[in-house]
């Protein structure tokens, strides 16, 4: 049974102008398996998962599905193939309560034809969050749920309507580790039931602990498809960028400096009594859980929220911005960590984004000179190598990891005292991620205090000199990054020491 | 087909929808003009016609040009007419009252460019959005000017205000050259200057802007205090043109201007206001206005194309934009 073919694609090609996206791609997935589908942003899997959602078509090839020929042309042929899509992007309608945006989209049942048969949606959405064992209330309008809730309901969406194939695209990267055991459990109820899960997903960790096969997708193409056993991290790094990755991050090499930032006993509506120093040169990494706080730590420094008491101290002044303008003015800036929300304007130019920070520095009068700008900005981009061939395109064409390098480029264009990076890898391919740990260790090395947010641990090891545990807002620890293991670091997020 | 036909297929699809979807709009202006010509060669195309067709569009040009700089943030402002009407109330009242016309002028500026301010500040500050707070100005300012001039047209306004509507500098009508100024100043703002990187920047995304250290309320404030400004010329010089005031002169504006905006937007840039395509879209609405008039065809029919026109640009362009 465990052999039977549900979903097999043969030689599917999808062009878009100036991009072969799909050249060709053959793929089977088993009934009752988890399958992982991994590959390097721009690889292809995005494009495929649009396909058989019926989002986009494909020029060439066919998808079988239990062995017949189906086409798919929209989201309704897709679900009555049996596709699920978990997707992604939190596709949610914020002022619908949570059963509303739970049945989005799909069938509402009726007693009467048109009115809508409330409590028989209830039940079926109590059922679906029982299931993923959450408990939401369902008459609450989404948007005032935490990002958790949020990102649960988007998967109880995609269980609203039973199929044979569940597709989930990151569908984990908002959760808590305890949620997304939740959603572990919920994969393998349904691998049980003979349904097949396939998983794409960037944390490879998960790929590796959920899945009964991998296949990796490079360029377009299906390079490696094997069982989970056989494959390590590295080898699918390897196999994902067609190359060897010596090694994961760049050499420390911190040499701190005086002291350019403090905090001492800092509150406000998220954050406690915290106490913190950076040095010149030192990157600091922010340990915790998602929802720990981090984030709103980093715009409280930012100037996005303000204090209610403690006071923090730059270049051992009063630092006190009341907006991220009077931040960044004081030479603290922040890679946020929405890139697409919060740190690029998609559909204006990439030197106009790169500059967009620094405007007063770069036309003090007001007045632009087009070319000092594109200079100046070409010049920021060369130094994050960014790979572009013309800075005048939209920062939205670029990929991933070179959207990122754009932010990086628009926030050290003029050399800021303090670095602040939530985030800075999500989303960034494997390739590009080296590159970028490599820009953090550069910009430290040239005198720049860092403080660096990651729910990706081994990034936190592999580049912080020091670390500042909080949880639930509060300071727990603060130690040096030394023989830091995995296991050591997950204890002092979930605030136990040994 | 081959994997290079194919491709070589889809750009070449690409660069004809980018050609349609820059060009398109000034193409349709063009092709009006050519069909206006043939039908009435004797009348349309004559010098006389064509500088009354600019001194017609003068006062919308003006007013377009404001709004232009609130839409490229993404916001609105319905209260352009009803700023226009009442300046052109108040200033000359002023007058009639006695005050000197550069006086009247200056405070009439300054009224409406508050105005305007009042808007950003509801807008910007008070978290309103752009439609509905400047649908309640516009009735408030209309009720202003309906309440100060007892709802009567004003007359008797003194000669030496004429010039500004009517006079002339060699052959050019001085409010073409009010106009020029207007379209450069605003020009200047938008490309040439960090606020106006900052506008589109806003108009692109405002959290990313917030992020970036942009005074996003600030920046909004603005746009909507230099739209009342523009509205304010407007009105002036409509007020001039007509050497009288009627508290509901410059209701036209409200939706020609945004007309103007929209048809402007499917123009040189993909979707995004820009003052280039605001200027054709004034000229395509001053040209079709003059040419059924030469046809002599019913003003109520003229809104029925006015407005079908509008349709079929903007349609036209987004489907451009999907095939590509």
């Amino acid at each position: 049974m465990a052999d039977v073919d549900v979903l097999k694609i043969t030689n599917l090609g999808k062009s878009y102008p100036g991009v072969q996206a799909l050249k060709g791609v053959n793929l089977s997935f088993r009934k009752g398996e988890v399958h992982g589908l991994i590959g390097e942003n721009g690889a292809g899997k995005s494009t495929l998962i649009k396909i058989l959602a019926g989002v986009v078509k494909s020029d060439t090839g066919e998808v079988f599905v239990g062995g017949q020929s189906v086409e798919i042309k929209n989201s309704e042929d897709a679900s009555q193939a049996g596709l699920c899509f978990i997707h992604q992007e939190l596709n949610l309608v914020d002022y619908f309560n949570v059963m509303e945006n739970i049945f989005l989209g799909h069938k509402y049942p009726h007693k009467i034809i048109p009115l809508i048969d409330w409590k028989v949606l209830k039940r079926k959405a109590e059922e679906i969050l029982e299931q993923l064992q959450v408990k939401i209330p369902l008459k609450a309008p989404v948007s005032y749920l935490s990002a958790v809730d949020r990102a649960m309901v988007a998967i109880a969406r995609g269980f609203a309507v039973s199929g044979e194939i569940y597709f989930m695209d990151e569908p984990a990267t908002a959760l808590t580790d305890i949620e997304k055991e939740k959603l572990f459990t919920v994969i393998e109820n349904l691998k049980n039931q003979g349904k097949t899960v396939v998983y794409v997903s960037h944390n490879l960790d998960d790929v590796l602990r959920i899945t009964d096969r991998i296949t990796v997708m490079r360029d377009g193409t299906v390079v490696d498809c094997w069982p989970t056993g056989k494959m390590t991290r590295d080898s699918l790094i390897s196999s994902m960028i067609g190359r060897n990755l010596e090694s994961a991050f760049p050499g420390k090499n911190s040499n701190p400096g005086q002291i350019v930032f403090k905090a001492k006993g800092i509150n406000n509506k998220h954050i406690h009594n915290i106490n913190m120093e950076v040095h010149a040169g030192e990157i600091l990494g922010i340990g915790g859980l998602v929802g720990s706080g981090r984030t709103e730590l980093l715009e409280l420094i930012f100037g996005v929220t303000s204090l209610t008491s403690g006071h923090m101290l730059l270049d051992e002044k009063d630092y006190k911005p009341a907006s991220p303008k009077a931040a960044i003015n004081k030479g603290i800036v922040l890679v946020p960590e929405e890139r697409r929300k919060q740190g690029l304007v998609l559909d204006r130019s990439i030197y106009e984004n790169i500059s967009l920070m620094s405007l007063n520095h770069l036309a003090m009068t007001g007045f632009l000179d087009h070319k000092k700008l594109k200079k100046e900005s070409e010049e920021a981009g060369r130094n994050v190598r960014l790979k572009t061939s013309n800075y005048s395109n939209h920062a939205g064409t670029l990929s991933g990891g070179n959207q990122q390098k754009v932010v990086f480029a628009k926030t050290v264009l003029k050399p800021p005292r303090m670095l602040m990076l939530d985030e800075p890898s999500k989303g960034v391919d494997v390739g590009a991620r080296f590159e970028i740990y490599s820009i953090i260790r550069e910009l430290a090395a040239s005198g720049t205090a860092i403080i660096i947010v990651s729910s990706d641990f081994n990034e936190i090891l592999g580049l912080a000199d020091k670390i500042l545990f909080i949880k639930e807002g509060k300071q727990t620890f603060i130690i040096k990054n030394n023989n830091m293991d995995q296991e050591r670091y997950l204890n002092y997020c979930y605030g136990r020491a040994k | 087909m081959t994997v290079e036909k194919k491709q070589k297929k889809a750009s070449n699809e690409f660069s004809a929808g980018k050609f349609i979807r820059t060009w398109g709009t000034l193409l349709g202006f063009i092709l009006l003009l050519l069909i206006f010509t043939v039908i009435r060669p004797d009348v349309f195309p004559s010098g006389r016609n064509l500088k009354n067709v600019i001194e017609q569009v003068a006062t919308l040009a003006i007013v377009a040009s404001g709004v232009t700089v609130v839409m490229v943030t993404g916001d609105f402002d319905l209260s352009v007419g009803a700023i226009a009407s009442l300046v052109g109330i108040v200033t000359a009242m002023l007058m009639k009252a006695g005050v000197n016309t550069p006086l009247s002028i200056l405070i009439a500026l300054l009224l409406g460019t508050g105005a305007g301010l009042i808007n950003g500040v509801f807008i910007a500050y008070g978290g309103l959005s752009a439609f509905v707070g400047t649908l309640a100005t516009m009735t408030a300012f209309s009720g202003v000017a309906l309440l100060i001039s007892g709802g009567t047209t004003l007359f008797g306004l003194p000669e030496n205000f004429r010039f500004l509507g009517q006079g002339s500098l060699g052959i050019i009508p001085f409010s073409v050259l009010i106009m020029v100024a207007a379209l450069l100043t605003v020009y200047t703002l938008l490309e040439q200057t960090t606020y106006g990187r900052r506008l589109y920047a806003i108009g692109g995304n405002a959290e990313v802007s917030f992020f970036s250290g942009i005074d996003t309320k600030k920046v909004r404030l603005m746009a909507f205090g230099i739209s009342g400004f523009f509205a304010a010329i407007g009105g002036i010089v409509l007020t001039s043109r007509l050497y009288s005031a009627h508290p509901q002169a410059g209701s036209p504006f409200m939706l020609n201007a945004a007309a103007a905006v929209f048809l402007g937007m499917t123009a040189f840039r993909e979707g995004e206001a820009n003052l280039l395509g605001t200027l054709l879209g004034v000229l395509i609405m001053g040209v079709m206005g003059n040419g059924l008039n030469i046809m002599g065809i019913n003003t109520y029919v003229q809104s029925i194309l006015t407005g079908i026109i509008i349709i079929l640009a903007v349609l036209l362009s987004s489907l451009a934009k999907k095939k590509a």
